[in-house]
């Protein structure tokens, strides 16, 4: 009876990872086949995942190229009759290397530089430049700061950001005995990397600044309490004119001559990455967004277009 | 004929439970496989006992003490809070309302634990932490206090149910013989109800400490997210909210990365020894 009972449930186990695999393989068949019907190697849609920085852009002239045209054949008379579909996520740089890694997605967005170890991996990458993204150091419009003066230097900078001027009077000696408070991305972002190398060196943050998940809850921090500090995003304070207000550094102030000049040394790319070589419908859209409507949009959103 | 269909039904009662068995097991063994790779770098000693976290520098300076203490830190004070609360309105909720109105307040109960945690957060940063910083003149508002008070809001809900339930179970078990008895409703519910109800009550804690311990995104939002030793009016950072925060930006495959999953697995590790503690201390006390 105990080895009838036995035999039950090793055959319907059986019977029941048989039917998931099955399931599996004629899913892909169904994903193959659909392929093939269609003019070979034509994709209606485009993936993008990658920096939170640089999804809102291309998903703007995203919505704009499907608005547009809403179908592959208006873009192109060779393309087949169908609906464009471009699908942006936001996942950091990190995770939009990843995705062309994985080949989950076909262009990885990038908020920083791409490192030579990850274009390795990649193999045969195709970069695009698409803008620039400063980070301004950003205070309080209600911080006394401002009305001495409206200029820091890296080293004050470093020392604020590393906890070794820990009160506002430590600054400048006239300000109120209040504490800094220093708001940062987190430790292994695109934005920090970037502050890291071009203000703090090898300078250690001081342990208790706070890490906001996102940019845009970063800059929601600095509007909100009067003491704080942090390096918004030259875009985010575009977007939110005078609810904060960015210092200079060294004497330079973050206008758009100046990051594209070089000057303004906070700066980073935003790049787009692919891995191999586009497909016509991928070039058609790359096109747009690398063209002067799309540069127009990546200004409208607050940054420095490439042009 | 019925004889089949009732060993059928069995057969595919036991399936379905072993499936989602197997489920917990592919989980435990995937994450236990990603953090693996970092384990055989830095020793799971060192990984717990270190107070350093910065991902940004070599291995040694990746271990998550201060991360661990702020994840019970701020899992104890949001119990300790709602504890109190959510036993005394399941006791009033049990003892003392009756009928319609019973109904409603219980759906109110009910929609607290239906919000999502990203809602609850945003309350959190704009009304909370705002108001450690104007009424207190706190330099920021982000602190453990401030995620403990968020998060007993979204516990409450679960130890309410579930004190609740055994609640009333114990309360018309015991009704009549108290009625008889000629004992007060008041001395009923204080002596009787309350000390039988023991089991349920830890049930809940149990319930809310999983939760409290694995909550992300409200956490995340009002905690400040600074990797230093927790104190109750400073900031400190949780696991899920270490792991949330940095995921998307570390490089895959690199011990970062891996560095990351190891802390999911302490955090799993975490919420299956307390459930056996607790499942221990449960057995011991006799009801």
């Amino acid at each position: 009876m105990k080895t009838r009972k036995s035999i039950i449930i090793v055959l319907s186990l059986l019977l029941v990872f048989a039917l998931a695999l099955t399931g599996c393989t004629q899913n892909n068949q169904a994903v193959d086949g659909e392929k093939n019907n269609n003019d070979s190697s034509f994709k209606a849609q485009i993936t993008f995942n990658g920096s939170s920085t640089l999804a809102p852009v291309i998903s703007a002239i995203a919505t704009d190229f499907i608005e547009g045209n809403t179908t592959w054949n208006n873009v192109d008379a060779s393309f087949p009759e169908e609906n464009i579909a471009i699908y942006v996520s936001a996942g950091g740089s990190g995770a939009g290397v990843k995705a062309v890694l994985d080949n989950t997605s076909d262009f990885g967005m990038l908020a920083r530089e791409i490192k030579d170890e990850e274009l390795e991996k990649i193999g045969d990458a195709k970069v695009f430049m698409l803008g620039i993204d400063a980070l301004t150091i950003s205070v309080n419009p209600e911080n006394p700061i401002l009305q001495i003066k409206d200029d820091l230097t890296t080293e004050e900078v470093k020392k604020i950001f590393a906890g070794e001027y820990k009160y506002w009077d430590e600054v400048e000696s006239s300000l109120p005995h209040k504490e800094i408070v220093v708001v940062i991305r987190d430790l292994s972002g695109g934005a920090h990397e970037v502050f890291q190398k071009s203000v703090m060196k090898e300078a250690q943050i001081r342990e208790d600044a706070i890490q906001s998940p996102s940019m845009g809850a970063l800059v929601t921090k600095i509007i909100e309490n009067k003491d704080a500090i942090g390096y918004a995003s030259f875009g985010m304070v575009n977007q939110n004119a005078g609810k904060l207000i960015p210092l200079k550094v060294d004497g330079v102030e973050a206008t758009e001559e100046n990051i594209v000049n070089g000057s303004y040394k906070i700066s980073r790319p935003l790049i787009a990455v692919k891995r191999g070589e586009l497909t016509p419908e991928q070039k058609a859209f790359m096109d747009l967004v690398t063209s002067e409507k799309g540069a127009d949009t990546i200004e409208k959103m607050g940054f420095v277009p490439v042009r | 004929m019925y004889r089949i269909l009732d060993k059928a039904f069995s057969i595919i009662i036991k399936l379905l439970t072993l499936f989602s068995l197997l489920l917990l097991a592919f989980v435990i063994i995937f994450i236990f496989k990603e953090s693996f790779v970092f384990f055989k770098e830095v020793s799971i000693f060192k990984f717990i006992s270190g107070r350093i976290w910065n991902p940004l520098s070599s291995p040694d300076k990746l271990s998550i003490l201060n991360i661990i203490l702020g994840t019970l830190y701020v899992a104890f004070v949001a119990i300790v809070i709602a504890l109190p609360i959510g036993v005394g309105s399941a006791l009033l909720l049990s003892g003392y309302i009756k009928g319609r109105r019973r109904t409603i307040i219980r759906g109110i109960i009910d929609i607290l634990g239906g919000i999502p945690s990203v809602v609850y957060g945003f309350i959190g940063l704009l009304v909370l932490v705002k108001f450690f910083e104007v009424k207190f003149d706190f330099p920021t508002g982000e602190s453990v206090l401030a995620g403990g008070i968020l998060l007993s809001l979204m516990v409450l809900p679960y130890i309410i149910s579930t004190c609740d339930e055994t609640m009333e179970k114990v309360y018309n078990s015991h009704l009549s013989s108290s009625q008889a008895l000629g004992v007060s409703n008041n001395y009923f519910i204080r002596k009787l109800v309350l000390v039988e109800s023991k089991k349920g009550i830890i049930a809940a804690v149990v319930l809310a400490l999983g939760r409290a311990m694995g909550e992300t995104m409200a956490v995340m939002m009002v905690i400040g997210n600074a990797p230093m030793a927790p104190k109750l009016l400073g900031k400190a950072q949780t696991i899920p909210s270490l792991i949330a925060l940095e995921m998307g930006m570390a490089e895959v495959g690199s011990l970062h990365y891996h560095g990351l999953f190891a802390a999911g697995f302490v955090l799993m590790i975490m919420i299956l020894i307390i459930n056996i503690i607790i499942y221990y201390v449960k057995r011991s006390i006799s009801l």
